[in-house]
């Protein structure tokens, strides 16, 4: 500032003496405005005022600038402090990273608390994890924002060594913005990539169903897609539901009871090299499924590389003819609707029908006729048949429709197909006895499980479902007393006591009455438990037997249809449908082989009895003590006692027992020119009704 | 320094003597503030529109070097040499700016610039400080020579521009010219009549052009109903603005300049507040103000009219630019399409911004010498006196 001072001060003009400096400036500027014109003397008058006047504009013009960049100051603080406008959320998306926060939703539904995950996990009854979402990351990388595209590429395979070191320079090199580097990796390696400090590097948070228990319930189980949608099983079933509460879903599974059903289902494929099986355990009471396996099975955390076969739900998807297990459906409908009694006798001599011959097998040395028992105990092919036209097709159709047969069986999966049957038009008089016992329809295994249920549970059609039963009973059994609410061998009060299984729990399950429409009296329910005991004491389901549990049941094979249309030779569906305990039924236990072998055990047999049966009773005593339930060996001669009813009864007096000569449902003896209808079926449905002699 | 094979020593030492050296560190640190920010704004604009990532920083070192050397150029002239070259530069700029009209390169609906080898020039830009030294000259010749028409003859050329800019349209440049005019008539001692009147003829032709310009309106519609149309640019200007907040991201970490539109020019102001805050955006609003009332306070001590007028014409025209752009990045004014001196991209922008403070420093530079003296003072004083007497 020196020269400026002097370089001023040498103004002369200024020769009244005004100060130097920096205070000459202000008291000029002072007398520009006051218009002193003192001291001016050498400039001409009005060229000074002119000057002053100039002077004095320039301070206006100053003041203006200082009002117009003060405006612009106090604008500029509210925008940036005082009132600034929030940046959206996608602009700085890359700059912000969300801090990860344990999810609220997550922590009052009492789910696994993890930052990122939005789906709902999946349990078993007792809260072991089925599926389970878990927080991934996807890197990502802006290649204009990288330095040195080989030097991050080469610290990135330090961390992800499946990266293509090649690949990943040539992808960082690119003109883009955003390139995908690698998908789904862990927290850990997150943390790791974080930590290399490469610029340009981001992470996308997301989450990555896990499946941790793998193949167990995979069918069940189903997938999702890439966007966390289910795509099969109940991750389909209840999607929106598992997107929106994030309480876990818990499932009427029990993860011990699937792997024992598993176990022993798999050791009875293999050794009867069947191709395929399924076995489901269900409570008759609630229609809660315990176990449902398929087989062969996949790992439901590589659900896409799955082959068809694996995926295929046999027990919900899967149509089988049912075979003889459906003559318990017949003899239900017979007893229910009054049309024949216990003692009611019915002829075993094969029926030619047509062109087609209904019969036993050989090897089976029947009498010509067989009461009602016998018919069930050793699965006589024409003695369902006259049972099936003594009810008539309307009857039987209805009851059929009134057992849920007709439809899709109402289970939590979107698998659930509906049944292969005849339609009304077609049912006639061959539908009639050949559905009798068992063919000619097609059920998935559930739905016969379903009216197995219903006959031996008091009556009650009830709803088969994958959910755990969500009363406080089963929360608290659950929550408290360890997982299953415990399920005493119940018959008499008197033996309440006996046995290890009479604990404090006891009336916490034991009260449990099914819900859903009554199909049948307790009375009629009551003949099937004692006939289907029988079956298993004395009939061709002795191998089912596991003592103390008091086992009944059905066995029934169906020959297989081959791909031309014809029932293939020696080619089975076996099936055995197991309940136990038979005094106080609780649980449904099926089996089903595809196409089993013969052993030297079987004697050569492919039959249910001899493959699906002893399965059904290897698992029956190992299921029996998880689900609180232990043999009763103690009292097993009363409960027989309690259950037996005679393979021959005797007619109470009074009653015209069916028999030979009181046969009206047979159609030697009311001949008639068969109708229209029944020439239509002949025609076009032959293929069902094929002779149908093997059975067992 | 036009003679710079007959520069000396002594000569440099003179000018640096002489130069009002607050006004060049202040555009020192505009320059500097200038290739900052590019470095910030520019490559997510370079990538939009396809060009290499760093054309536009390496455009405007090139642009800003030879803005430097114009300053440092301009500034050694001396008064008759800065007359010249301002009623050269008129002419030839007014020439160009008439030349857009029938030869002109139309970007987005307005024919201002003339495509030149390497860049596009607007002459209108030119037009500006060679115009404000123009009148300042026709104003103070009107003093020392009698019967001259100064007065008449700045209002005709004024009129011209008027009608040249209205044609292309360029209504921003347009305003800024007669806002430096006005100012200029005012600080030449216009009867505050006028004043008033000019003031009230510029609101009536703001509302002439609020009428005739389509552009116009919707601007204007658009500042006044902040919720109607799309306000993205704006919005997002003042995204990056409350994003930087007092402090700022820090130096390349602004994210909401990338979704700028013109970052690198238009709303450069708005990058600057991203990533270093409101205290920087300060301190660039002083440097703007010290520029402007060092420049005035400076003149108060000038009585050459037109040294006086000329550099306030020139200032004026300085600070409204960057005043028309902050405003219109804060919304504090309808959208403008104006560069921020020296910071903004543009060539065109940056050396008319050089010339315009080259010859304010020319003319505010200390004359040393009676030469000067002389020429400065003596015929001036005697040809008032003269006016006056008579």
């Amino acid at each position: 500032m020196r020269d400026d001072h002097n370089d001023f001060g040498r103004d002369d003009r200024n020769a009244s003496g005004t100060a130097r400096g920096n205070s000459a400036i202000v008291s000029r500027l002072a007398g520009a405005v006051f218009g002193r014109l003192t001291g001016r003397n050498r400039a001409p008058k009005g060229q000074r005022a002119s000057l002053d006047q100039m002077h004095a504009r320039l301070l206006g013009v100053g003041a203006g600038f200082i009002a117009l960049f003060s405006a612009i100051a106090l604008k500029l603080s509210f925008a940036t402090v005082w009132m600034p406008m929030e940046p959206e959320k996608r602009q700085i998306a890359p700059q912000v990273p969300t801090i990860p926060k344990s999810d609220p939703k997550g922590e009052a539904s009492n789910d696994l608390v993890l930052p990122q995950v939005h789906r709902a996990t999946i349990t078993d009854r007792n809260g072991q994890a089925l599926a389970i979402s878990l927080p991934v990351a996807q890197v990502y990388a802006n290649p204009q924002e990288l330095i040195d595209p080989k030097d991050a590429a080469e610290k990135l395979r330090s961390v992800l060594p499946q990266l293509n070191e090649e690949d990943t320079i040539r992808r960082l090199s690119e003109k883009r913005q955003f390139v995908y580097l690698a998908r789904d990796i862990s927290p850990v390696q997150e943390i790791s990539i974080n930590n290399l400090g490469i610029p340009g590097i981001y992470f996308e948070p997301g989450e990555r169903r896990h499946y941790p228990l793998g193949t167990t319930a995979a069918q069940i189980m189903g997938s999702v897609d890439i966007d966390d949608h289910g795509i099969a099983g109940v991750e389909r079933y209840f999607d929106k539901r598992l997107n929106t509460d994030r309480t876990p879903l818990r499932l009427s599974l029990d993860v011990r009871i699937q792997a024992v059903v598993h176990d022993e289902l798999a050791n009875a494929m293999q050794t009867f090299q069947a191709i395929g099986a399924c076995a489901i355990v269900m409570d008759v009471r609630t229609g809660e499924i315990v176990a449902m396996v398929s087989l062969p099975d996949f790992d439901a955390n590589d659900f896409a590389h799955a082959p068809n076969d694996s995926r295929f739900n046999r027990a919900v998807t899967g149509m089988y003819e049912p075979g003889s297990t459906f003559k318990l459906q017949t003899a239900a409908m017979a007893l229910q609707l009054g049309v024949a009694h216990v003692w009611d006798r019915f002829s075993s001599i094969p029926i030619h029908i047509g062109r087609f011959t209904i019969s036993d097998m050989k090897t089976d040395h029947f009498p010509p006729w067989i009461s009602l028992p016998y018919v069930m105990a050793h699965s006589s092919n024409p003695a369902a048949a006259h049972i099936a036209l003594d009810v008539g097709a309307e009857r039987q159709r209805e009851w059929l429709h009134s057992m849920g047969f007709l439809d899709r069986v109402p289970v939590e999966l979107p698998e659930a197909s509906r049944p292969l049957v005849p339609s009304a038009r077609n049912w006639g008089i061959s539908t009639v006895m050949t559905v009798g016992f068992g063919h000619g329809v097609a059920e998935p295994p559930l739905s016969i499980v379903r009216g197995t249920a219903a006959t031996v549970n008091g009556g009650i059609l009830v709803r088969p479902t994958l959910l755990a039963r969500d009363d406080a009973n089963t929360a608290d059994t659950t929550d408290q007393n360890g997982p299953l609410a415990p399920r005493p061998v119940l018959y008499d009060p008197a033996h309440d006591n006996v046995g290890p299984d009479s604990n404090a729990n006891a009336d916490a399950s034991a009260d449990v009455t099914p819900q859903g429409p009554r199909v049948l009296s307790e009375q009629t329910s009551n003949t099937l438990r004692k006939i289907l005991r029988l079956v298993v004491t004395q009939g061709i389901g002795k191998n089912a037997e596991s003592p103390g549990y008091f086992v009944g049941g059905k066995t029934g094979t169906a020959e297989k249809v081959g791909p031309h249309g014809g029932y293939l030779k020696h080619v089975n569906i076996g099936a055995f449908t197991g309940v136990f305990p038979m005094n106080d039924p609780h649980y449904a236990v099926y089996v089903m082989l595809d196409s089993p072998h013969p052993t030297a055990q079987t004697h050569g047999w492919t039959t249910a009895s001899w493959n699906a049966a002893p399965t059904v009773s290897k698992i029956i005593s190992r299921i029996g003590p998880m689900l609180n339930m232990f043999p009763d060996t103690a009292n097993a001669a009363k409960i027989d006692a309690e259950l037996a009813i005679p393979m021959d009864p005797g007619v109470p007096s009074g009653y015209r027992a069916l028999g030979p000569g009181n046969d009206p449902g047979d159609p030697r003896n009311a001949p008639h020119a068969p109708t229209r209808r029944e020439v239509a079926y002949r025609t076009h449905e032959h293929d069902v009704t094929r002779t149908v002699s093997s059975d067992d | 320094m036009s003679a710079s094979s007959r520069v000396d020593t002594s000569k440099v030492a003179r000018w640096w003597r002489s130069v009002d050296r607050v006004t060049l560190s202040a555009t020192g640190v505009l320059i500097a503030l200038g290739y900052i920010l590019m470095l910030a704004a520019s490559p997510a604009v370079a990538s939009r529109i396809g060009a290499s990532r760093d054309m536009f920083i390496l455009k405007q070192v090139i642009f800003l070097s030879i803005a430097g050397a114009i300053v440092l150029a301009v500034s050694s002239l001396s008064l008759t040499g800065v007359r010249r070259l301002a009623l050269i530069g008129s002419v030839v700029a007014l020439a160009a700016t008439a030349l857009t009209l029938v030869h002109g390169v139309e970007i987005k609906g307005a024919r201002r610039w003339i495509a030149l080898p390497l860049m596009s020039v607007q002459p209108s830009e030119f037009l500006k400080p060679c115009f404000a030294v123009a009148t300042a000259w026709l104003l103070a010749r009107r003093r020392t020579q009698r019967y001259f028409p100064g007065l008449l003859l700045a209002f005709g050329v004024f009129g011209v521009i008027l009608m040249l800019l209205k044609s292309q349209p360029d209504i921003g440049m347009l305003s800024v010219i007669t806002m430096v005019f006005m100012t200029q008539l005012f600080v030449d001692g216009l009867p505050l009549f006028f004043v008033a009147a000019g003031v009230a003829a510029m609101g009536g032709a703001f509302m002439m052009a609020y009428i005739v310009f389509p552009h116009v309106r919707s601007r204007v519609e658009r500042f006044l109903h902040p919720n109607v149309g799309d306000h993205y640019q704006i919005d997002t200007a003042l995204r990056a603005f409350g994003n930087g907040g007092l402090l700022g991201r820090g130096p390349g970490e602004g994210r909401v300049k990338d979704l700028l539109p013109d970052a690198h020019a238009d709303f450069v102001f708005a990058v600057a507040g991203e990533e270093f805050g409101l205290l920087v955006c300060l301190g660039i609003v002083c440097v703007f103000l010290v520029i402007v009332l060092r420049t005035l306070l400076k003149l108060m001590r000038e009585d050459d009219p037109f040294v006086i007028v000329g550099a306030s014409g020139l200032v004026t025209g300085f600070g409204l630019q960057a005043f028309v752009n902050m405003g219109s990045t804060l919304h504090l004014i309808p959208t403008k399409g104006m560069t921020l001196p020296l910071i903004s991209y543009g060539g065109s922008s940056a050396m008319s911004i050089a010339l315009t403070i080259g010859m304010v420093l020319a003319l505010t530079r200390k004359r040393v010498g009676s030469n000067a003296m002389q020429e400065r003072y003596q015929p001036a004083g005697d040809a008032l006196y003269r006016r006056r007497a008579a």
